[in-house]
């Protein structure tokens, strides 16, 4: 783990670190994965991996519309809306 | 006639034996949350709504189980129209236009949503030191922690101001702190408890729960809380029992595991006393004990903080400032917008947490970490699956300590990691769990854990109650505001 890494994750998680905090981020990052490295240890070939506890199918239910529609309290809610849509900065010129 | 320190049976004996109004019971809940303000235990309270709730129902008595109890819920849960932050400055101005399922049940079956409490910064924390609405005192102490995430949950039941709170456990958030603050706490085996409108942090490992005085309660609240819901796809379409319905039963011949992976002389030897006396007293009610081994056990924190960090990063990738809760101002364009807003909104923790899963997750490491992580969760599933063919519940103490002080774990974040080391493994599996409080140390209360096999959580609350009508651990009580 090295700055560069963590500034590549940290821009694929789009978040800013400041320059104050990246030693320590970097440091707690590479302890954090020599920790967890003991993983290694583990005998794993040919083990399935478990994604969740529950390895159901998920029950399907019929295909009907249940929800309703809510846009306005959703919009209205939202840091930036006009009456149909959520605003952000302009992305086309 | 105080209320305080009541439990759900005796606050609701005593609406029912008209002794107190339900008007008179939630101006008592608002009048001791405001006397124990100083522990900072809530977020929002919801005082209008509830004075209006119980006048309708002193009105027109209900016949509802949960009728007029107040319930503190953790601000984690969706409720509608009341401010929602999961500890956040990116939700400080989140209004949910609907309740999470859990919440709903919750309030049909009569239950009060007195406020919300305050939590780890989206359940990220073992101490409530890292919630952005500041920590959380433990009512057994100046600046002890009230262990986390749901610390805000486990001081207001533990300081005797609501019978019962709601908490979520994705990795011990709700039996870590139950045991810190001396309450009872349960974690329902995954799926039991609709996830919807519950604010994600890791899907495969969250799962909601009861905090109250007693396990009796818990069970009663439990009843409420499940239900299959369609709209979560991990909820489980099992049968339902009465979680109450057997708990007075003997558990003459009930069989323990004792782990032996499990090495207790690294903790301190008045913890190990504690355990020690719990099992003379297991066994004084009938209870035999079976040494068992869970061989990857000690790879459950590891295997933790890989797939919970993983599932973070994606679940937090929601909140980009566009649709709901916080954006940041004049951000130049749509990137500095996300990017911006993400590192104004959330803490340290919760930005180390994230970093940890975009890295596990990403092209190059994904096998060596998140796969890899996978199938040891699998390696430990099956140890617990192969320890239950031969035993009813598994014992442990909860936590390697009773409460530290604020600040006492450093800067080290594996340190508070290993804080969970006993109540990670059971999320890990999927299993129900419970923390009950087993003794004092230095004036400090600690628990038990108790894990039960999938979907019998009636043996756990059968076996804490057992433990509760012959021994007063759970009747301990702080010295806080009345």
């Amino acid at each position: 783990m090295d700055k560069k890494t963590v500034a590549t994750i940290a821009y694929l998680s789009r978040l800013s670190l400041n320059e104050k905090n990246e030693d320590k981020i970097t440091d707690d990052l590479e302890n954090i994965i020599k920790f967890v490295d003991q993983l290694n240890a583990a005998e794993t070939d040919n083990i399935e991996p478990l994604a969740s506890p529950l390895e159901k199918t998920a029950k399907t239910r019929p295909d009907k519309i249940t929800a309703e529609n809510r846009k306005e309290i959703f919009l209205e809610r939202s840091p930036k809306s006009n009456e149909d849509y959520f605003l952000v900065p302009r992305v086309v010129e | 006639m105080s209320i305080q320190f009541k439990t759900i049976k005796q606050l609701g004996k005593m609406l029912n034996n008209k002794e107190i109004s339900h008007v008179e019971l939630i101006q008592e809940t608002f009048s001791l949350i405001t006397k124990n303000n100083h522990l900072n235990a809530f977020v929002t309270l919801n005082e209008q709504e509830s004075l209006k709730k119980a006048e309708i129902l002193d009105k027109s008595p209900s016949s509802s189980t949960l009728a007029g109890i107040p319930i503190a819920q953790k601000d984690l849960f969706c409720t509608k129209d009341l401010r929602t932050t999961c500890g956040s400055n990116m939700l400080s101005n989140f209004i949910p236009p609907y309740s999470a399922t859990v919440i709903e049940n919750l309030e049909n079956a009569g239950c009060i949503s007195v406020g919300k409490t305050n939590m780890d910064e989206f359940a990220m924390g073992s101490s409530n030191e890292t919630s952005f609405y500041g920590n959380v005192q433990n009512p057994w102490g100046l600046n002890l922690v009230p262990g986390g995430s749901s610390g805000g949950s486990a001081a207001a039941v533990a300081a005797g101001i609501v019978p019962a709170a709601s908490g979520t456990d994705t990795g011990g958030s709700i039996r870590q702190p139950a045991s810190l603050c001396g309450i009872t706490g349960l974690k329902p085996t995954y799926g039991r408890i609709s996830r919807w409108g519950m604010i994600a942090f890791a899907s495969s490992l969250d799962q909601a729960g009861p905090m109250t005085r007693t396990a009796e309660d818990c069970a009663l609240l439990l009843n409420e809380m499940c239900s299959h819901d369609e709209k979560d796809t991990t909820s489980l379409d099992e049968k339902i029992p009465d979680f109450t319905k057997n708990i007075n039963s003997s558990i003459e011949g009930l069989k323990i595991g004792l782990v032996k992976e499990f090495d207790l002389s690294k903790l301190d030897t008045d913890v190990v006393k504690v355990f020690e006396e719990s099992k003379k007293h297991y066994e004084s009610l009938g209870a035999k004990f079976v040494e068992i081994s869970l061989p990857n056990i000690s790879l459950s924190v590891p295997t933790y903080y890989v797939v919970a960090p993983a599932e973070c990063s994606s679940n937090l990738s929601r909140f980009d400032g566009v649709k709901f809760g916080k954006r940041c101002e004049n951000p130049k364009d749509l990137e500095e917008l996300y990017i911006q807003t993400r590192s104004e909104g959330f803490g340290d923790e919760v930005k180390r947490r994230i970093l940890i899963g975009s890295y596990v997750l990403s092209a190059g490491f994904y096998d060596a970490y998140y796969k890899k992580a996978q199938q040891v969760r699998r390696l430990i599933k099956n140890d617990f699956d192969s320890a239950f063919k031969n035993v009813d519940v598994i014992m442990s103490p909860t936590t390697r300590g009773a409460a530290f002080e604020a600040g006492s774990k450093g800067d080290d974040p594996i340190q508070m990691y290993l804080e969970d080391l006993f109540t990670i493994p059971a999320n890990l599996a999927g299993l129900p769990a419970m923390s009950i409080p087993n003794g004092m140390i230095e004036k400090k209360p600690i628990g038990l854990q108790l894990i039960g096999n999938f979907l019998d959580e009636s043996t756990l609350l059968r076996a804490a109650h057992n433990y509760q009508i012959t021994t007063d651990w759970h009747l301990k009580t702080p010295e806080v505001m009345s």
